[in-house]
């Protein structure tokens, strides 16, 4: 049995996945003490399922604690040791100012003040040690750290991903000296070039990790207490790592919680047969999107979080401020705008009732009859009709619309903004969108889906039975799995097939995993000498130099329409990924369909089209044509004319679009 | 109201954006130069059948609003699917030499449709002194190679190319130019087709439209009445300590706003001279800024702004005098002359750094140009944040690793300047401290202003620090040049920004 645990920021979801039958469980989140809400929800998903502790195992967790940390500025007490004269790069950063019209627009602050942010006395080049590291300085600095009373320091020194022996000479001594301080050294973190973006990772490393090692220790023996194997952690990459690996390197699971979902959308995506999707989870304020490309969750290597800069491979999720909570108001100019305000969970929605009067997409929804009017959401709430027509016409009556019209242009604005976080992934990184098909999951995602499917040319999509929970069942099928990249700088007579080998060689050896199912999947960036961008190519470990290059001057012909034939190419970046495949569990649908089967008018655009609704969980083989209403028990998928369903054998539904004529006419409303 | 929905206007909005976003993108990740891949001092945009901008990536302040001026330089010529032109002339369509615009037609059914256009500071426009940005040029000549409008083939690039430093890299940043503005092209392409011509037509007219709404609506919040203030440049470089007198008398007349620059110097015999566009890109930032930061970023924003300089003036200078200066510094001095005479009109920030901080290393193997960051003036509502580019410019910093590995100079600090903001109820940001050593032999040059007049403080605030200039620990003047040894270090402190009470 494969466990998996998600911490929302406001749910808890558990999923014991047995031989295919999935059983979920949801609970409140607790913040501050998130083990104790996992371990409820473990051992309300294991009664759920009648199942002992013994029988899990694996246990695969995924969280915000990082990322939240991060975000509220919790972190640890950290100190910086920089080059002499360099201890500000932290805070000048790259100069620019994050809002080009609005002057003041605050950069968010450095996560180390300036009296905690030391310089060492050294200096290193592109060329080798300038100034070698002063007789006394390990001592020195190790006594300020001392002075200062921190609980983590930060080591990054100019060209230490060229030599790293500076910075390997004062984290020993500080390690040796100071075992219960943290030490992160930016040449252990990511040895990659460009000073800013290595010292603001490394920061964040040292600034979480103290804070992230507490909580996981808290876990782990709650965990052993309960009978349950050791957990593992999702990092930012959609792998997982033993605890005590994700403990010391706390940049690595900030994006732990998204993580969970892409790459449970990545398993529904290929157990339905789509090697190609992308993943777009909308929740109550905002709205991740993912692409799947050939099976695997894509990734990136460098993200700002919270205006904050993060050079690490992370699943490429782009987050929108669109969510079921946003509001729909009227700018000066007299355009609709949807966001990035949202109503979030209190008071909510103006149909929760609970004294909300601004019209959001949950509101929207309703008037349009999207949603049903007796849908429970967020906790049981009873939807108030009434509320959200009085606030959709309140914004209809200062834009000279009517509320039909009103209602269908919040839906079709906040679609734009999830449009956009798609092309973004999409178009932006080269790949077009309707080679993909369009995974819609969280609690509001299936009910936009056909719509922003039309808007972006897509004709399939996947509705997952477990769309509620699927960052939960993403972490049961999880890879194990090791990152690492080295900038190695290899042009010309160094751009050799024994020199390549050598270095990969090098790194697999010092990534040193105990997993012998673990294969090596390597990425080798290159570019022409003079650019500063790479491009990716995929390649084997004893890779043909010439081979290498002439796919790189493909790639970049493709993407920017020319090639170099003069130009010299360099190998910048290799980088490694050691993976251990995890399970590959195989949800399936319910056995006997328990549907209610009835109809209600829904606002097609142009009219009110009676629409077939089937409310509860369908069984595999269930089909339907467009329009149609499936009311899942955790979210509402709304199938225009055109489309057709029908319900594979693991409770998928997979819709298809038929004619374009129809599409015109039935969904770009 | 107008021809178009509310609903459909936010769509097309969101896609000529993102293709905007996804030009610039392409030209940042294949250009061969420091300047253009890491600091980004590049501009995209995308233009109707009749030359308006539509719409552009946010980027650089000071080629947005001018950008228009050059797709204006190209609008009556004889255009063909796939033959871009390319100019850098400041009298006909440009900035300063050294901004290489590409425009490249876009046509749907055979039809003209609009402009992809792309403008990118390049390292080197050839001319006498290496980097094109000479501190004492005295004619357009002294500056660099200057390009009229002229048909962009591959032949004439390689011949533009072949006239100035390090050709091969030139060549190769003006086709990361071309790969942006095929991507522009491809998408407004497919904008059309997915949306029809016609209504994408529309839908452009539409924002031109939108974007004047707002800022009439912005401007009809400020009470009517005439506003004006006046300022200095330091130094010009040929004259020596010598203040130019910038003037500004802003009307606001209901919806409307004009700006009259008469009272202003004449244009000079240095290079702080701006061509029209130059001044009226400052004068639309600034309004932009204190108006409506959210419009789209279209030129129906600049409709309700009438800009007049008397011709021969410093701001509406006549060829051929030098410029090299004035798209970088004076249009800064502009930004902050429109927003001081603003301030009888409505609360505004205290003056920050006010210059760019223009540095230019190079001898015939390589040049490296780099603007600084400094203190942003405090705001009426929070702090000026420190450290960075405050008006004209945005572009980043050169990182220290990619610096060193290319150019033969050590970087010796790079730190904040502490207690350079003004101070005041909201502090004005600290400047910063770069110091740089040279390992070879080089030439230096430096375009510099607030040396001698510091960013003034508003309603009592104190002053920002004035910026410094030094050659091993001796002052310099604002504008200098002169060739360095291995050994010889420049330090450049960047003025703090003013506070406010």
């Amino acid at each position: 049995m494969l466990l998996g645990v998600d911490v929302g920021g406001t749910f808890t979801d558990a999923v014991l996945v047995d031989a295919g039958a999935v059983h979920t469980a949801k609970v409140p989140s607790t913040p501050g003490a998130e083990y104790e809400g996992v371990m409820a929800a473990v051992a309300a998903v294991l009664a759920r399922a009648g199942a002992e502790p013994a029988e899990v195992e694996s246990f695969a967790h995924g969280m915000t604690v990082g990322t939240n940390a991060l975000l509220e500025e919790r972190g640890a007490r950290t100190a910086l040791i920089a080059t002499r004269g360099f201890a500000d790069v932290l805070e000048i950063g790259r100069q620019d100012r994050p809002d080009l019209y609005r002057l003041c627009a605050a950069k968010p602050a450095p996560l180390i003040e300036r009296q905690l942010r030391f310089e060492a006395d050294e200096r290193i080049g592109p060329e080798g040690v300038v100034t070698p590291l002063g007789e006394g300085e390990p001592e020195r600095l190790a006594a300020l750290l001392a002075e200062s009373g921190v609980e983590a320091v930060a080591i990054c020194l100019l060209f230490s991903y060229l030599d790293p022996s500076h910075e390997r000479r004062l984290a020993g001594y500080i390690r040796e000296t100071m075992p219960d301080l943290h030490v992160s050294a930016s040449h252990e973190v990511l040895p990659r070039f460009r000073e800013y973006e290595r010292c603001s990772t490394t920061v964040i490393d040292a600034y979480l990790s103290p804070l992230l090692g507490r909580y996981l220790a808290r876990l782990a023996e709650a965990a052993a207490a309960a009978g349950l194997p050791p957990p593992r952690v999702m990092q930012s990459s959609g792998g997982v790592a033993e605890a005590a690996d994700a403990a010391r390197a706390g940049a690595w699971s900030v994006l732990s919680g998204p993580a969970g979902g892409a790459v449970g959308a990545g398993l529904l995506a290929r157990a339905g047969g789509e090697r190609n999707a992308l993943g777009f989870d909308m929740g109550g304020t905002s709205c991740d999107v993912c692409v799947i490309e050939d099976g695997a969750v894509r990734r990136t290597d460098s993200r700002r979080i919270g205006g904050r800069t993060i050079q690490l491979p992370m699943v490429d999720v782009h987050t929108v401020g669109a969510g079921g909570g946003s509001i729909g108001w009227r700018d000066s100019g007299g355009a609709l705008r949807v966001g990035p305000h949202s109503a979030g969970a209190d008071p909510g929605p103006a149909c929760y009732g609970r004294g909300g009067t601004e019209p959001t997409v949950t509101d929207a929804n309703l008037v349009l009859g999207h949603l049903a009017g007796d849908s429970r959401l967020a906790g049981d709430v009873a939807l108030d009709a009434e509320a959200a027509a009085t606030a959709i016409d309140r914004l209809a009556a200062s834009l000279g619309l009517d509320r039909l019209r009103t209602a269908t242009g919040i839906v079709r604005v906040a679609n734009q903004e999830m449009v956009r976080a798609l092309r973004v992934v999409t178009v932006e990184r080269g790949l077009d969108p309707r080679d993909f098909a369009l995974l819609p999951f969280g609690g509001a995602g299936p009910m936009h889906a056909a719509a922003i499917a039309a808007e972006l040319g897509i004709d399939s999509i996947l509705c997952p039975r477990a769309g509620g929970v699927l960052s939960a069942l993403g972490l049961c099928a999880s890879d194990h799995r090791r990152d690492t990249a080295r900038t190695v700088m290899l042009s010309g007579a160094n751009f050799s097939a024994e020199r390549i080998a050598a270095e990969v060689e090098a790194m697999i050896a010092a990534a040193g995993v105990d997993d012998d199912r673990a294969r090596s999947e390597l990425v080798y960036e290159l570019r022409y000498a003079g650019q500063s961008f790479e491009l990716p190519v995929a390649g084997p470990t004893r890779p043909d130099p010439a081979d290498l290059a002439e796919r790189f001057a493909r790639a970049h012909e493709e993407r920017y329409g020319h090639r170099d034939p003069d130009g010299k190419v360099v190998l910048v970046d290799i980088r490694l990924a050691l993976v251990a495949p995890g399970h590959e569990p195989r949800p399936v649908a319910a056995a006997v369909a328990r549907l209610d089967r009835g109809s209600r008018p829904v606002w097609s655009g142009e009219e009110w089209v009676e629409t077939p609704v089937l409310r509860g969980e369908p069984a595999a083989g269930t089909e339907a044509k467009g329009p149609v209403v499936f009311e899942l028990p955790e979210a509402t998928l709304v199938l225009p004319a055109g489309w057709n369903a029908e319900v594979d054998e693991r409770g998928t539904i997979d819709a298809g679009f038929q004619s374009h004529e129809m599409r015109a006419k039935g969904t770009t409303t | 109201m107008s021809a178009l929905d509310p609903i459909t206007l936010q769509v097309l909005i969101g896609g000529l954006r993102a293709a905007c976003d996804e030009m610039g993108a392409a030209l940042i990740r294949s250009a061969y130069s420091a300047n253009i891949k890491e600091r980004h001092d590049c501009s995209t945009a995308l233009f109707d059948a009749a030359g308006e901008l539509v719409m552009q990536a946010e980027h650089i302040p000071v080629h947005l609003g001018s950008m228009p001026d050059a797709v204006a330089a190209v609008l009556g010529e004889r255009h063909e699917p796939g033959l871009a032109w390319i100019l850098n002339d400041p009298y006909r369509g440009g900035t300063h030499l050294p901004d290489i615009t590409l425009i490249s037609p876009v046509f749907v059914a055979g039809e003209l449709f609009g402009f992809a256009a792309s403008r990118a500071h390049h390292a080197d426009v050839g001319g006498p002194t290496p980097g094109s940005m000479p501190a004492f040029s005295k004619t357009l000549a002294d500056e660099g190679v200057v390009i009229p409008p002229t048909r962009a083939t591959a032949a004439e690039l390689e011949h533009l190319a072949g006239q100035m430093r390090s050709p091969h890299q030139r060549l190769a940043d003006l086709r990361a130019q071309q790969a942006a503005n095929r991507i522009g092209e491809l998408r407004l392409a497919e904008l059309a087709e997915r949306h029809g011509a016609e209504l994408l037509r529309t839908g452009m007219a539409e924002i031109l439209a939108y974007s004047e709404r707002r800022t009439r609506a912005a401007l009809a919040a400020l009470p009517d009445g005439t506003y004006r203030a006046e300022d200095v440049l330091e130094d010009d470089s040929a004259a020596g300590e010598r203040d130019v007198l910038l003037r500004v008398a802003a009307t606001i007349d209901g919806e409307h706003l004009r700006l009259d620059f008469s009272g202003t110097d004449a244009q000079v015999e240095g290079n702080l001279n701006c061509p029209l566009s130059v001044t009226k890109s400052a004068a639309f930032f600034a309004v932009r800024v204190l108006a409506d930061p959210d419009a789209p970023p279209s030129a129906g924003a600049h409709r309700p702004i009438e800009v007049l300089a008397p011709t021969g003036c410093l701001l509406n200078a006549e060829f051929p005098a030098a410029v090299a200066a004035g798209n970088v510094e004076t249009s800064s001095r502009v930004a902050d002359l429109v927003i001081a005479a603003l301030a009888g009109a409505r609360p505004v920030p205290a003056q920050g750094q006010g210059t760019m901080n223009n540095l230019t290393l190079a001898n015939d193997e390589f040049t490296y140009y780099e603007t600084l960051g400094g203190g942003q003036g405090a705001c009426p509502d929070a702090d000026g944040p420190n450290a960075i580019h405050v008006a004209m410019s945005n572009t980043l910093n050169t990182p220290i690793e990619a610096l060193e590995t290319e150019f033969p100079l050590r970087v010796r600090e790079l730190s904040l300047r502490p207690g350079s903001g003004g101070d005041g109820a909201h502090r004005g940001g600290d400047g910063l401290v770069r110091e740089i050593e040279a390992l070879a032999p080089m030439r230096f040059t430096l375009i510099t202003e607030r040396r001698r007049h510091p960013p003034r403080g508003r309603g009592g605030g104190e002053d920002g620090a004035a910026g410094r200039n030094l050659l091993d620990g001796e002052l310099l003047p604002s504008k200098s040049e002169g060739d360095l040894e291995p050994g010889n270090r420049l330090r450049i402190e960047t003025p703090g920004g003013a506070g406010i009470i």
